[in-house]
């Protein structure tokens, strides 16, 4: 018979790949997300217009169907408007998404200095914001491009490949326009995470840059009479950047390219003030 | 936690211990000059540390928690280097990291997390696979003594519990060096009771060594043989423990429950130097001067000697002598 | 007694959540600590002997003065509490000086005594600065310097010692000790058990909202019959000491220490036992040290209060 002792046991085995250290965060964080019934809720709600499209799609090319119900097949036709509004509804989906799990990345680590025990280890900053934000960029890529995508490629095969070759920039642009859509997103989300401790006040923030920006904007174009005040609109600017890719033409004060730099610079500016945030111990002079 | 007899070996569990090389430093200081702003908070430190559990004192704003935070890699030094395990600072940092384990003194945990999770993640996040990483969750929130708590989430635990808590994650990864920050912060007598004594044990276990940084002297006292002592980010005193301990036996400490004056009297007529304060007594013995002439003249005198020993130079001594200079 | 600080059957209940039940007190002058787990009812003591809080039954005179008579009290108590909080924006000497005007201080008085207050606790380089700038330990010696400012006959401090250097605490302890000699009340908490019994004159042991013990540590022990003294003592032939001193019918144990050179004895009869050492050193025993083992407050605390396996 042996009896065993209970004590501290140094370890020895194997440890895993360093560079997959990040992902630890991503299923750690995603597992949290998901533990809420109202986040699973919303998420599942986020495929309903999708479905929607997948109906529509199906629907224009029933010719005979559509015929018995009296409806003429001119009026659902799946082009880059189709996809456009898509996009809109899906981004706004995203929007809301973001504002609700967002926050409850980086506050709760922030607000009782666990920060230190993530940096004691092997871990970068860098390894630190890239694990973070992985949870946003899957969980909004799943409730845009990558159902946009899938669509695409069902309304491909319905089509055919002509249809397909002629259209196949609007997979680009579904693709293009989410990522700077979930890149700005991700960022002013985490930035204003890591510099509020409260995950509501932190929310309540995102939604206010968005509409209280829109309001801004507007504030300043009326008093000072110029179209430069939309740069405060996040909301306008992302438009104006779809637009621009889904090749809808509308009159829109500031071009789709000049939206792109300010968006890209939003995010390098909201990544730079997140990583001032993430460290160890703050130096407080 | 039970301790018993080990009958029969369990296979396959016998990690060959290091072949003890105490030559190894532990910390190495070279010339390390920290600065914030413009002001040089840790200033040319240079030691080479070997001790299996060593003392980190000095008053507020010496530089503890900065050298710490230096050797972990949060503080860039200006100039100067310093190597943990003969690694360094400026190249080896992720190794360094995953060689130790670090029980901050300010409040770190996840509210809504679990104890168990929450350890997980540490371990993972220093390289454990997962599965491997919950098994020695479990085990290090068994060991630290929070076996009944660890479910429960993080923020509904009591101070006590938070710094066990903090102890579990700095162990799990099974690092070679703990560095734990004013680890009795908070507790109540029997917690600290326990802390000290797992530290003791931790400290003989010989797995892992230790830095211990705390204000209370009679911590370090009980758990380390070398003592670091800084002062405005400068080495103020190095002390071998085990070494002063070893030293001189000529100074007495006595004390009595009812000597009076002819008491002192007749052991200055000795020779012996003597200091009374109430009833507490310090003597030089003269040479040829037993302990056992201190009984005598006790005998004589019907005195009851409550305790006796020989003084080694306190910790609480050598730190004030080190603040002075 | 209007000497004392008195405690008649006093408890203190929140709700139906207990504070501390059926205390009786009469606390001397001198530096009394009140010792205990988290929880035990120390902080809830203090308050009611600060008047900050009413029992729900009983009665406390401090110094023949009742506690729900704010103006006497304030002018008598100065309290340091445990919690880490002050006003913002304030510097160290407007902290003071703000609370001593408070207390009906004229301007150039208050100005004075904040200045002497500051001084005692060494703090006067840093009072120009703002309190949120200041380090754990120095945000502990203002408070204190906030609690004797006005010179009160009464200390009362919640863990004042925490987050101090070892300098820090040597000088706090020292102006403990000097407020004590002038006659003050220096009531004192904390967990550090090894102080506890080098600077005070009386202990108060509380275990769940009641009073298990209190009174000289001693003499406190030696109430404690069914425990029978244990004393170390460090030689080189600890058998044969131990030997020797079974012949007596007061020793009841003897266990050898791991190293072979001390031996823990119990015995009943510590005074007859200290002589008998002395005979023992003359009869040939190199005797290196004698300690008694239980002697102080951490041992009676593990008796009285135990040592809880179980993390709560």
């Amino acid at each position: 018979m042996a009896v065993y002792r209970r004590s501290y046991k140094p370890y020895s085995g194997t440890l895993t790949a360093p560079w997959s250290r990040f992902l630890v965060l991503f299923r750690y964080s995603r597992r949290t997300l998901f533990r809420s019934k109202l986040q699973t809720g919303f998420f599942v709600a986020c495929f309903f217009y999708p479905i929607a499209c997948l109906v529509m799609i199906y629907l224009a090319h029933s010719i005979g169907f559509l015929a018995k119900i009296g409806i003429p097949p001119s009026l659902i036709s799946i082009d880059n408007m189709f996809f456009f509004r898509f996009m809109s509804v899906q981004g706004v989906l995203a929007f809301l998404m973001t504002a609700f799990a967002g926050p409850g990345l980086i506050s709760p680590d922030l607000a009782n200095g666990a920060l230190p025990l993530y940096f004691c280890r092997p871990f970068s900053r860098a390894e630190y914001v890239l694990g973070k934000s992985s949870v946003l960029a899957i969980l909004l890529s799943e409730i845009t491009w990558v159902p946009g995508v899938i669509l695409f490629l069902i309304q491909a095969s319905f089509a055919g490949a002509s249809w397909t070759w002629e259209n196949l920039w609007i997979a680009g642009s579904l693709i293009l326009g989410s990522l700077i859509w979930i890149a700005i997103l991700s960022m002013l989300a985490m930035a204003l995470s890591a510099w509020v401790k409260w995950r509501v006040v932190a929310g309540a923030l995102l939604l206010a840059v968005m509409f209280f920006g829109a309001g801004f904007a507007q504030a300043i174009n009326a008093v000072l009479r110029v179209d430069a005040g939309h740069f405060f609109d996040v909301g306008y600017l992302v438009a104006s950047v779809w637009m621009g890719l889904f090749k809808v033409d509308a009159e829109r004060v500031i071009s789709a390219s000049q939206a792109w730099m300010a968006l890209l610079v939003y995010s390098a500016v909201c990544l730079w003030l997140l990583m001032r945030k993430v460290r160890a111990y703050e130096v407080i002079q | 936690m039970s301790t018993t007899i080990q009958l029969g070996a369990p296979a396959g569990n016998n990690e060959s211990k290091p072949a003890g090389a105490p030559s190894v430093a532990l910390i190495e200081l070279n010339g390390l000059t920290v600065r914030f702003g413009n002001r040089d908070i840790l200033r040319n430190l240079t030691a080479a540390l070997h001790g299996r559990a060593i003392g980190l004192l000095g008053p507020n704003g010496a530089g503890k928690s900065t050298l710490i935070n230096t050797l972990l890699g949060f503080y860039q030094p200006i100039s100067g280097s310093a190597r943990v395990f003969g690694r360094d600072i400026h190249r080896e940092l992720r190794t360094i990291r995953s060689l130790v384990g670090y029980m901050p003194e300010n409040d770190a945990f996840i509210s809504k997390m679990s104890a168990v999770s929450f350890v997980q993640m540490m371990g993972e996040l220093s390289g454990l696979p997962s599965g491997v990483a919950l098994e020695r969750a479990h085990e290090a929130l068994f060991y630290v003594g929070l076996a009944e708590a660890r479910y429960r989430q993080l923020g509904t635990y009591s101070l006590g519990m938070k710094q066990l808590a903090k102890l579990a994650q700095a162990i799990v990864h099974g690092p070679k060096l703990l560095i734990l920050d004013e680890p009795t912060n908070g507790l109540d007598p029997s917690a600290r009771q326990r802390m000290i004594r797992m530290i003791r044990e931790i400290r003989d276990g010989q797995e892992m060594r230790i830095v211990l940084c705390s204000h209370l002297l009679r911590d370090v006292e009980d758990t380390c043989d070398e003592v670091l002592i800084l002062k405005q980010g400068q080495i103020a005193h190095y002390s071998d423990l085990d070494e002063e301990r070893r030293a001189n036996k000529r100074f007495l400490e006595l004390e009595t429950y009812n000597a009076n004056g002819d008491f002192t009297a007749a052991i200055e007529k000795l020779g012996c130097e003597c200091a009374v304060t109430a009833n507490r007594m310090k003597m030089v013995l003269a040479d040829g001067v037993e302990t056992r002439d201190i009984f005598r003249i006790a005998a004589e005198q019907q005195v009851r000697i409550r305790r006796m020993n020989f003084r080694r130079d306190t910790l609480e001594d050598i730190f004030l002598k080190a603040m002075e200079s | 007694m209007s000497d004392r600080i008195v405690f008649e059957d006093v408890s203190k209940f929140y709700g139906e959540i207990l504070g501390v039940n059926k205390v009786n007190l009469s606390i001397p002058p001198g530096i009394t600590s009140l010792v205990g787990p988290n929880g035990s009812g120390k902080t809830t003591l203090m308050n009611l002997m600060t008047g900050l809080v009413k029992p729900s039954r009983g009665r406390i005179e401090v110094l023949g003065i009742a506690t729900d008579d704010p103006e006497k009290m304030f002018r008598l108590v100065g309290y340091s509490t445990q919690f880490d909080a002050f006003p913002k924006g304030l510097t160290g000497f407007q902290f003071i000086y703000s609370y001593l005007c408070i207390a009906g201080m004229p301007a150039p008085e208050a100005e004075r005594t904040a200045w002497q207050a500051i001084e005692r606790v060494n703090l006067v380089d840093a009072a120009s600065r703002k309190v949120a700038a200041y380090s754990k330990g120095m945000r502990q010696r203002i408070r204190l310097a906030q609690a004797l400012a006005h010179n009160p006959k009464v200390l009362v401090l919640d863990e004042p010692l925490n987050g101090l250097d070892p300098l820090a605490r040597a000088e706090m302890i020292a102006l403990f000790r000097a407020s004590a000699a002038e006659g003050c009340y220096v009531i004192i908490s904390s967990h550090i058990l090894h102080e506890v019994d080098v600077i005070s004159d009386q202990v108060i042991l509380l275990s769940n909202g009641y009073v298990v013990a209190e009174g000289q540590i001693q003499t406190v022990r030696n109430e404690i019959q069914e425990h029978p003294t244990q004393i170390l003592v460090r030689c080189d032939r600890p058998r044969d000491l131990a030997a020797r001193l079974f012949q007596s019918e007061y020793m009841i144990e003897a266990s050898i220490h791991k190293d072979g050179r001390g031996v823990l004895l119990k015995t009943r009869d510590a005074d007859r036992f200290y002589l008998a050492m002395n005979e023992l050193a003359l009869d040939g025993i190199q005797i290196e040290s004698i300690a008694p083992a239980d002697d102080d407050v951490l041992s009676v605390y593990e008796y009285l209060i135990g040592n809880e396996e179980v993390v709560r």
